[in-house]
């Protein structure tokens, strides 16, 4: 019982997710703190508010943290499909041929 | 990018490029914004040498000369978005000559300069980093209070202003000088970039300072005792 429950929280404090959703997490981590870089400096300069520039990178950046770092759903939509545990595929018939002769 | 670990990682690292990358365009905007800091008028109003002490125990007596003057300027170009404070500062200048020590030390022309008398201007995102009491701090507060910039924080107008310093030379000697002209200097803190002072030309959109140099003139002999005894 107290396995399974660390079990849980370990998986939860990895955050573990899968490749199409690492690739996902780094374009939206990169896009999204040069968007809101851009932001900050244009905001700023337009209005010559220097406080204003800096809340408006600090808010986006903590923004882009909590829209990357956890494990959302989102990016686990593409999980691994792995081969059956022992190497042998049960649903299919083999259909290796090797020198005319199929394997069996 | 696998686990909640890494990712922390990647994105504060980027996140540190891009500050920087801000931080660079936020100092390189202050080089296409136009600068023309100008004095109107910077005189002496009083002039007085006095003989005193330069600490409490000690039994060197100096001259001082104290220096009042009246001073108007416009600085206010030179209030943008990244600047954080400007440092002004008012200095008596005068030549060396064969009868001061400062001639055998230095011999280029205005060996002598001194300060008598400085200010700190904050801009309102720097007015929590003055030193001032919590009334005059709210005082400043509110001055500015809804404005990200306050370029009239740099209009100065003093009116027969005490100096903050009286000057002395090393040779304990500063009556009857010639030839001293007051100067007005500054110094722009921006909140990132480079520190800029008065400039000697002009360069790309900053016009160097317009006026801020007195006309010369004499310290008067030392004030004497007797003299002011007598005549009470």
């Amino acid at each position: 019982m107290a396995e399974q429950i660390l079990d849980q929280v370990r998986d939860v404090v990895e955050g573990q997710i899968d490749f199409e959703g690492q690739k996902l997490a780094e374009l939206m981590a990169n896009v999204a703190l040069s968007v809101v870089g851009a932001i900050a400096f244009l905001v700023g300069y337009m209005l010559q508010d220097i406080k204003l520039a800096v809340w408006i990178a600090f808010g986006g950046t903590a923004l882009t943290f909590v829209a990357v770092v956890p494990p959302w759903p989102f990016y686990n939509k593409h999980p691994v499909t792995w081969l059956p545990v022992g190497g042998r595929l049960q649903h299919t018939t083999a259909n290796l041929v090797v020198n005319e002769k199929a394997i069996r | 990018m696998y686990s909640s670990l890494v990712r922390i990682q990647n994105t504060f690292g980027f996140f540190t490029t891009v500050a920087f990358v801000i931080a660079a365009l936020i100092a390189a905007s202050d080089f296409i914004t136009p600068r023309a800091p100008s004095v109107g008028m910077l005189k002496t109003t009083n002039l007085q040498v006095v003989r005193g002490r330069p600490h409490y125990y000690s039994s060197k007596k100096e001259e001082y000369a104290i220096i009042k003057f009246s001073l108007d300027a416009d600085l206010s170009s030179l209030f943008t978005w990244n600047t954080k404070q400007v440092f002004v500062y008012v200095t008596a200048e005068w030549p060396s000559t064969s009868s001061t020590i400062g001639a055998t030390i230095a011999s280029n022309a205005t060996a002598n300069q001194a300060v008598i008398w400085d200010a700190i201007i904050t801009s309102p995102s720097a007015d929590h980093l003055s030193n001032l009491g919590p009334a005059t701090l709210k005082k400043l507060r509110k001055s500015a209070a809804g404005k990200a910039i306050d370029p009239s924080r740099g209009k100065l107008s003093l009116k027969n202003q005490r100096p903050k310093y009286q000057i002395t030379h090393p040779s304990g000697k500063i009556a009857e000088t010639a030839d001293v002209t007051l100067r007005l200097h500054y110094n722009v803190q921006p909140w990132v970039g480079v520190l800029t002072w008065n400039q000697g030309a002009d360069y790309g959109l900053w016009s160097q300072l317009s006026g801020g140099l007195s006309r010369k003139f004499t310290l008067p002999g030392l004030k004497k005792r007797e003299e002011a005894k007598k005549t009470k």
